[in-house]
């Protein structure tokens, strides 16, 4: 496994959920109402993401901007080694601001935590409630295909799927819920949230329950195809790659 | 072109349905491989028949009881036409006396002698039962002459499912699966001369199809003297020329296609239209190689049976009383010639590519999303006219005039109900 990328996931897909978990999910929302920060997360040979708390919303940014707090890590391992729990200490730029992180940060990565790995004696209990399915398979579908995206640019057997991928935008679609544009110009993936008019190819989720499936690897995709619980049309040379990348997510995210 | 026709029939596949989610339960993805709905990129999949109840002729029906005029041909086995009298009979008599047994069947000497007399570049035949099989064993045939481990081959090949066939990123295939090869652009016999300046001694072969019959892309017809091009730069570097004529094999020259395209190749590699859908295939080879050949550990349970070669040797007999190739070629020129027509009729490019009787079509208006395309491939399949959006089609030569009159007629309804469900088509037709 490539630490680059993996550091590259779990800035820029994993992390980066925490901004739709607080649209989602009323407790989380609740957590960051009185908030006014921005975290900076630097990370070598990674990138730049900022998490900006204001107005009871989170918004996370990829790049430079603005930030009250920044966090310097020495390496991918290291940030990988905090994201995955471990105990491990960044660099401060501001240790004023360091209660947030401790306090109401931690807090919502338990949240969101909750939501992305809940533990496996109360998984099945807690995905009965309609409410959780939900949020657990949105938060799980935007971080498979940002993930995707990631491991397209950086890792060495994602970048030879990329590399078969002509210029076009696919749309991905869950009945019942999100949509997301991944386009691909120049061999380079980027994701962005909502539909397009003309894509070149769709991937159509039929329900939320099948999108929750084959997410979780509970189902296949040509399995789906076949039962009509899955779509796809268009560029297909464009979708089988990409389904080739969303293979390698379970690689980085297990 | 006459196109006054009654509506056509919406055929009802519910039972092919139905069977097919019986066989998810029991059979990984229902129907894998390149027969089922993903690989076969059948989209939707509810407009699709899936299971046969029997074929004849240019028809396969399915088990809904339509009759499905199929451009496909299995994806290219049916050449002749599905369950052939001639080729059936041969097969029975063989039947008779035996097919899968310890001793093997002089038929086998037959059949190697009827290819070689057949195929322009043959000195001898090794039979096996799939395509794969022999592309395969083709590689290990050059590696075992030339002491050589690398392979050059073009991108956007194909020559099967074994690992080094694949491609990085493929389920199960390894980095170190695909060590040995090295890729060039089709039509760019520089880049390979560059390959063998870079690799000096190290190229056991070249491996290709006659012409460029990927899926997804147009299909591509060799520049004149690129073959012979390839062909010198093999001479003068000792490497192997290896004609993957698995698909074109029989349907662009009787003698192979390097023959059509004005080389010999190395070795030949046959499957598909040489027994008319009775299981084999056959690599021919050059002189030069039949040692090496017989010092190669590769065999299988069934490379002997006789039934199929049988099969082969009366399909190849009867092909060439009948001119089928010739036939092939010119129903494949007319019958795409009338569905270029159809489309501009109704306002689309369909753009027509590949050899006549190995047609690949796609609508230039759509490109590249083919959404457009693709839902017309689906109404034609609708109304028994079973193409695809992906791949090559084939032509048999139990292909009617009525037919293709029919297919035209389908052709035309189907690109009137796209220009209906897309009011907003000025989208994609540009």
């Amino acid at each position: 496994m490539d630490m680059v990328t993996k550091a590259k996931i779990n800035l820029f897909a994993v992390l980066r959920n925490l901004q739709d978990l607080c649209t989602m999910d009323p407790v989380a929302a609740d957590m960051i109402k009185n908030e006014n920060i921005s975290v900076q997360f630097k990370v070598p040979n990674v990138g730049i993401g900022t998490l900006r708390f204001a107005d009871g919303k989170c918004t996370f940014v990829r790049g430079k901007g603005p930030a009250s707090l920044k966090l310097w890590f020495t390496s991918p391992e290291h940030f990988n080694t905090m994201i995955d729990g471990g105990k491990t200490i960044p660099i401060f730029i501001n240790v004023f601001k360091v209660g947030f992180l401790l306090n109401t940060f931690m807090k919502l990565a338990d949240r969101m935590a909750y939501f992305l790995k809940p533990p496996a004696d109360k998984k099945a209990e807690l995905l009965k409630d309609p409410e959780y399915f939900k949020i657990n398979t949105i938060l799980t579908a935007y971080t498979a295909f940002n993930a995707m995206a990631e491991i397209a640019n950086s890792d060495k057997i994602g970048k030879a799927c990329a590399y078969r991928m002509f210029d076009g935008v696919i749309l991905m679609e869950i009945k019942g819920g999100p949509s997301l544009n991944i386009t691909v110009k120049d061999h380079l993936l980027s994701v962005g949230v909502g539909k397009v008019k003309l894509p070149t190819a769709t991937m159509t989720f039929n329900s939320m329950e099948f999108a929750h499936k084959l997410l979780n690897g509970e189902a296949s995709t040509f399995g789906g195809m076949g039962s009509g619980d899955f779509g796809l049309s268009g560029a297909v040379a464009l979708l089988e790659q990409m389904g080739k990348l969303l293979n390698l997510v379970s690689v980085y995210l297990g | 072109m006459n196109l006054k026709y009654e509506p056509k029939k919406i055929f009802d596949v519910s039972k092919s349905q139905e069977m097919f989610k019986r066989a998810l339960n029991v059979m990984p993805a229902g129907i894998y491989g390149h027969l089922g709905p993903s690989e076969g990129c059948m989209i939707p999949v509810q407009s699709y028949p899936l299971y046969m109840s029997r074929a004849e002729g240019a028809y396969v029906y399915d088990i809904d009881g339509n009759r499905i005029i199929d451009y496909m041909c299995a994806y290219g086995p049916n050449f002749l036409g599905y369950n052939d009298p001639d080729v059936d009979a041969a097969a029975a008599e063989q039947r008779k006396k035996g097919d899968c047994t310890t001793l093997v069947s002089p038929i086998s000497i037959d059949f190697a002698e009827e290819l070689v007399s057949t195929i322009n570049m043959a000195d001898w035949a090794f039979f096996a039962k799939n395509g794969g099989d022999i592309t395969q064993f083709s590689v290990m045939i050059a590696r075992a002459y030339t002491h050589r481990k690398k392979i050059v081959l073009t991108k956007g090949y194909y020559h099967g499912v074994a690992p080094w066939m694949q491609k990085l990123g493929y389920s199960g295939v390894t980095e170190e699966d695909l060590a040995n090869n090295l890729y060039i652009d089709w039509n760019a016999p520089e880049q390979f001369e560059a390959l063998c300046k870079k690799y000096p001694g190290q190229i056991a072969a070249f491996i290709a199809t006659p012409y460029m019959h990927g899926n997804f892309l147009d299909n591509m017809i060799p520049v004149p003297g690129y073959w012979q091009k390839i062909r010198k730069i093999c001479d003068d570097n000792g490497i192997v020329l290896i004609f993957d004529d698995v698909r074109a094999g029989f349907r662009v020259n009787i003698k192979g296609t390097d023959f059509e395209y004005g080389i010999k190749a190395d070795l030949s590699c046959f499957c598909k239209a040489l027994a008319n859908g009775y299981n084999i295939s056959a690599i021919c080879g050059a002189k030069k190689l039949l040692n090496a050949t017989a010092d190669i550990a590769y065999t299988g349970s069934y490379w002997f049976s006789a039934v199929p070669m049988a099969a082969g040797i009366a399909t190849l007999k009867k092909a060439k009383a009948v001119n089928a190739v010739e036939e092939n070629i010119k129903k494949g020129k007319k019958l795409t010639d009338g569905l270029a027509e159809v489309a501009k009729m109704n306002g689309f490019d369909l753009k027509v590519t590949g050899e006549p009787a190995m047609f690949y079509l796609r609508l230039a208006n759509d490109y590249p999303s083919t959404i457009l395309h693709q839902e017309w491939v689906a109404e034609c399949v609708k109304r028994g006219v079973f193409f695809t959006s992906h791949h090559n089609h084939f032509i048999s030569y139990a292909l009617s005039d009525a037919d293709i009159q029919y297919t035209w007629e389908v052709a035309d309804e189907a690109y009137k109900v796209i220009r209906k469900n897309h009011p907003d088509y000025e989208g994609y037709i540009k």
